[in-house]
């Protein structure tokens, strides 16, 4: 048996990944493990976290109308930022992937440059943006194409905006890498047989760099969907969404059990979503070979 | 693919070069950890309490910082055997961790201090002591609004319609405001049904709920709001760096906030941290903490400069605060909240 096993870890080659697999298990495995009975006990305010069982706080979260619109919203929320970093992340990342000048490697820093500033600084910045006498409303105001000024602050709009902003390196650069392999002849190849830019678009470049666009759509919708400091920074408590409800139930009301259980429901949805978009893409792969 | 891959290589070391930088600050072990609140408090905090501390005992401090709530999650996570020994928290979150036994008993007969600080600071029971006053008052510009609104009602006022801000109920602020509503309108701590329809009708003027002190500030700086409930501590600080804004007490009065020193049960550092609340509670502390922070004191002996004592809770605004009894909120502060996520933030 145990030689069995030496023999399969070294054909497959698991064994190489032991450091890491213990890292991701202590580091990540272990502490939801151990979450997960918290989110079984019931919580009672002034005394703290009860001995007993329950699935209260799933109950809730199933049957509260509040919390489906918490939920949706997330979904809703995350989705429309995923979408917004495609329209915007995937011309720019065609430009920078057949761009042949030395300027190329400035402009990638340019597109990383959001990531390496300080979270809250930037969200900071887009208060001074987009509220009601920042500078947009000003702008606007002053040319006349506005008699109000909009609300695009603290509020779902302000939220999407924010995050756009600061998750689309991600898919920028995913769908880079997969535009950069596809060899510039094929593009050639279907202007010399007739087909014009449009065409060579949406049948040739489009269907070979899903695989980076999926890998970026997915990275950026839970990257949206667990985002905290901008939400609370840019969304305001109206527009609560899971992670924000998360942090109030630990951080503010000490409800750790509830907490708990959000937290749990979260993850599923995330792995839901990481599973549908994992089998989509597998039968997309299928298709076009 | 190159640029990418040495960009990432710089950003995972820039990571990496941050994360030493803390693991060595927090390697330096010094002999006595404290648990205080971030901003202009810890540096309050380091300017009165700890310079005092150090210079009576000779002991380093490490100095953590977090809300009352995190201090109180750290507490409850290392159970009996904390990372901090002592710990600045607001009195609502106090009774909570004290509810769950995580507090050490402490002899306050023994501080000091003892017979200068008003009797009232300290808990009955011996596991934390309140060492300054502030509270919720009224914030609003004095460059727009002339006359200085007297009464929470005023926040009630049609024209300020669209620059006005409240506090989320999930921050003090917004606790005390809907408390301080609902008693103006006939409600106690068992009926809330006043507050919260009063608030679900003047909803449509709030420009924001705020949920950090933070973001009030630029509001204020830019205009964008001109009078809120906010705390005459933050309010002080803000108007010494120039922006736009002074303190009114409603003649209702202020509602009251009460921050703790508590010991978390198994500090390995009692009697240090036993002197360090001598420190913090010393006329000398209190008086430094009043000028720096704008804290109101608890210690008898303490006179004030006019500039200061008219900021915070002293004299007639002191007598007038008041304090909703703590235990019935902390009980209840979860349900309310739900109510006002569904009613008052939806």
């Amino acid at each position: 048996m145990t030689n069995r096993l030496r023999i399969w870890l070294n054909a497959s080659g698991i064994g190489l990944l032991s450091p890491l697999a213990i890292v991701l298990l202590l580091a990540f495995i272990a502490p939801v493990l151990i979450m997960f009975p918290t989110s079984l006990h019931p919580y009672t305010p002034g005394v703290g976290i009860g001995e007993g069982w329950t699935l209260e706080n799933y109950v809730e979260i199933f049957s509260d109308s509040y919390y489906h619109e918490v939920i949706l919203r997330s979904l809703g929320m995350a989705f429309s930022v995923m979408i917004f970093t495609i329209i915007i992340g995937c011309p720019l990342a065609y430009f920078l992937a057949r761009m042949q000048s030395r300027a190329r490697n400035w402009l990638v820093l340019l597109v990383i440059f959001p990531l390496l500033l300080n979270l809250v600084v930037r969200s900071f910045g887009w208060i001074a943006l987009l509220s009601k006498h920042g500078l947009i409303n000003d702008v606007l105001l002053s040319i006349g194409m506005i008699d109000e000024p909009l609300k695009l602050i603290f509020n779902l709009t302000g939220l999407i905006i924010g995050m756009t902003h600061i998750f689309l390196p991600f898919m920028v650069l995913l769908v880079m890498g997969s535009i950069q392999n596809i060899p510039v002849d094929l593009e050639e190849a279907a202007a010399v047989l007739g087909s014009n830019r449009t065409r060579v678009f949406f049948s040739i470049i489009l269907p070979l760099s899903i695989p980076g666009l999926l890998s970026g759509s997915i990275l950026v919708f839970i990257l949206s969907i667990s985002a905290l400091v901008t939400p609370r920074l840019l969304g305001g408590p109206t527009y609560k969404v899971i992670s924000t409800l998360i942090y109030d139930e630990f951080m503010q009301l000490l409800n750790w059990p509830a907490g708990s259980a959000l937290a749990f429901v979260l993850t599923l949805i995330v792995l839901v979503v990481i599973w549908a978009t994992g089998r989509f893409s597998k039968r997309w792969m299928a298709h076009l070979t | 693919m190159k640029t990418i891959n040495k960009l990432g290589n710089i950003s995972v070391m820039a990571l990496a070069a941050v994360s030493t930088m803390s693991v060595i600050s927090q390697a330096n072990a010094a002999e006595l950890v404290i648990g205080t609140f971030g901003g202009s408090f810890a540096k309050a905090t380091e300017a009165c309490h700890v310079s005092l501390f150090t210079k009576a005992t000779g002991e380093k401090v490490l100095l953590t910082f977090g809300s009352s709530v995190q201090h109180a999650a750290k507490i409850r996570a290392t159970k009996g055997n904390p990372e901090v020994d002592l710990a600045y928290m607001d009195i609502s979150i106090a009774k909570q961790v004290k509810a769950e036994g995580l507090l050490e008993k402490i002899d306050f007969a023994s501080l000091k201090e003892y017979g200068d600080v008003a009797k009232q600071a300290f808990d009955v029971d011996g596991t934390y002591v309140n060492f300054m006053t502030a509270a919720t008052v009224i914030a609003y510009n004095p460059k727009v609004i002339t006359t200085p609104p007297s009464s929470w009602s005023d926040l009630f006022d049609k024209k300020y319609a669209g620059r006005m801000a409240l506090g989320d109920i999930t921050g003090t602020s917004g606790l005390h405001f809907l408390l301080a509503a609902n008693k103006m309108n006939g409600g106690d701590l068992n009926n809330m049904d006043p507050g919260f329809k009063a608030l679900a009708e003047l909803k449509a003027n709030v420009e924001v709920f705020y949920t950090q002190a933070d973001q009030i500030v630029s509001l204020f700086e830019r205009g964008e709001v001109v009078i809120a409930p906010w705390y005459p501590d933050r309010i002080g600080s803000a108007a010494d760096k120039g922006v736009p804004v002074a303190v009114a007490y409603p003649k209702e009065g202020a509602v009251g906030i009460q921050p703790t020193l508590v010991i978390p049960k198994g500090s390995k550092n009692k009697d240090l941290a036993m002197r360090f609340m001598e420190a913090v509670l010393s006329a000398e502390g209190q008086a430094c903490f009043a000028e720096k922070k704008y804290a109101g004191p608890v210690n008898t002996k303490v006179t004030l400069s006019d500039k200061v004592s008219k900021i915070v809770p002293f004299g007639d605004n002191y007598q007038n605060l008041w304090y909703p009894d703590s235990d019935v909120v902390a009980k209840k502060r979860p349900e309310w909240t739900k109510r006002w996520q569904r009613q008052v933030n939806r």
